[in-house]
């Protein structure tokens, strides 16, 4: 089972590396999935291993495809940071004990989008801080990018967690 | 006992946390440095050649559009050779400007084509790959133009390939002039458009109008002089004291691919210099 999740989230790696590296559709869109693939790491994995995962993983993606080595490290840390606080708070506490899956079929829909939505938006933030695009462009344009960039970030993760669940229902987490 | 063991594994995670924020946020403030270390370095070299693969394909369905900028090019190459074989003629009758132009053209700076295998556009800090690297004689500092403008400027390099920063990354300006003899101050890239700039800190006595092309200064030791960046547009007084620009640039990155290094081959003597002056005023300071 942690095979099958280790596997996906290569792959979601993977993809999110490519989607940096050659979808340059507009400034105005920031498109990440790794928000998600934090959040569905299994409960069963401390916050201090959640953020070395999202460490390593936000590495990764600055190594490979973005170019400023630490801005998706710096942007996933907090994310890890209150992945379980998050849960516990969205989900119920029983969340984090009971290993549920991370899908829409067992927290519901608006749970799970509100869930997407917060660690995106905690993701954006940070961001658009570290890259220091609150000093230089201005406000509309900020507002905006974080707008469209949330909203597709949002969407795409849903699609992306629901996908995975239903290709592993059998599997606690993904 | 528990409520203790809970304080305890909150401080470790906040800890934890707080030491690796800082570790990465180190990394980000000192990006420059770590793409220099050979991790960095052979990342970019790995990435380039799959990158250079995708493109290419790329590059196959987009020939219709570069045969035409090529054209373009071509024509406005041959308007220049034209323009220089009437100057050269003109001279050869007037004996002074013959001899100022054979002192000024010193030839300091050393120019080789590369073609940019990676350019990354929508971000704050946007870089770019070259396909050149230290085998190819490139060095760190060297400009990166076209006909059109500045580039951006190599950071690290690696065998094969180099990383630049993008003139479209808000940590770099470039030192431009109004028109051929006007006021010079920073141009920098103003965050958001391919092709908007905005040249700052230009003092107000000096006029100017809509449309004027603005160049580099020379007072880079990276850019050669005269090297045309964009036409003005709007402008704005700031603090009372100095106009910022705004300006449209005559390079768009979106279809940028064949570029022109620039190697100062002074640099290094400039350096020295600089560092004798640096040791000069230590021990000044220290007697």
């Amino acid at each position: 089972m942690k095979n099958r999740f280790t596997t996906y989230f290569i792959l979601l790696l993977a993809a999110q590396i490519l989607l940096c590296n050659f979808l340059n559709i507009s400034p105005y869109l920031m498109l990440s999935i790794l928000p998600v693939l934090i959040l569905a790491l299994p409960s069963s994995i401390p916050t201090v291993g959640a953020m070395l995962i999202a460490f390593a993983t936000g590495l990764a993606v600055d190594f490979l495809s973005e170019g400023v080595i630490g801005l998706n490290a710096a942007s996933l840390l907090p994310v890890a940071y209150v992945r379980r606080d998050l849960s516990a708070l969205i989900f119920g506490e029983k969340f984090n004990d009971t290993s549920e899956p991370f899908s829409v079929k067992n927290n519901g829909v608006w749970k799970m989008i509100f869930a997407i939505l917060v660690s995106q938006t905690i993701f954006l933030l940070v961001y658009f801080w570290a890259e220091g695009a609150f000093m230089t462009r201005t406000l509309g344009f900020n507002l905006l990018r974080f707008g469209v960039s949330l909203s597709a970030g949002v969407l795409l993760s849903v699609l992306i967690a629901e996908t995975c669940a239903s290709q592993s229902d059998d599997i606690k987490s993904w | 006992m528990q409520k203790k063991r809970s304080i305890t594994k909150i401080a470790v995670n906040a800890a934890i946390f707080i030491m690796l924020e800082v570790a990465a946020l180190d990394m980000l403030a000192h990006n420059g440095i770590m793409q220099d270390f050979a991790v960095s370095r052979a990342v970019h070299g790995f990435m380039a050649k799959c990158w250079g693969g995708a493109q290419k394909a790329g590059y196959y369905f987009s020939l219709k559009k570069t045969n035409e900028a090529l054209a373009e090019e071509n024509f406005r190459l041959a308007g220049q050779v034209r323009r220089y074989k009437e100057r050269e003629e003109a001279m050869l009758t007037d004996s002074i400007a013959a001899s100022y132009s054979a002192q000024g053209d010193s030839g300091i700076y050393v120019f080789s084509p590369a073609t940019l295998v990676k350019v990354s556009r929508n971000k704050q800090h946007n870089y770019l790959i070259v396909d050149k690297g230290s085998e190819d004689g490139i060095g760190q500092n060297t400009g990166i133009i076209t006909s059109q403008g500045v580039v951006g400027i190599i950071d690290a390099v690696g065998k094969h390939y180099s990383y630049a920063m993008s003139f479209m990354n808000t940590g770099m300006s470039v030192s431009a002039r109004l028109g051929r003899e006007g006021a010079v101050g920073p141009l920098v890239w103003d965050g958001t458009s391919s092709t908007g700039a905005v040249l700052k800190e230009i003092p107000l006595q000096y006029k100017f109008n809509e449309g004027d092309t603005v160049f580099t200064s020379g007072y880079s030791s990276i850019f050669p002089a005269d090297i045309p960046l964009g036409l003005t547009g709007s402008s704005k007084i700031i603090n009372g004291a100095t106009y910022d620009i705004k300006v449209t640039l005559l390079q768009d990155f979106n279809s940028i691919k064949f570029v022109t290094l620039v190697t100062n081959a002074g640099d290094a003597e400039i350096m020295e210099l600089e560092k004798k002056e640096e040791d000069v005023s230590t021990e000044n300071e220290k007697k």
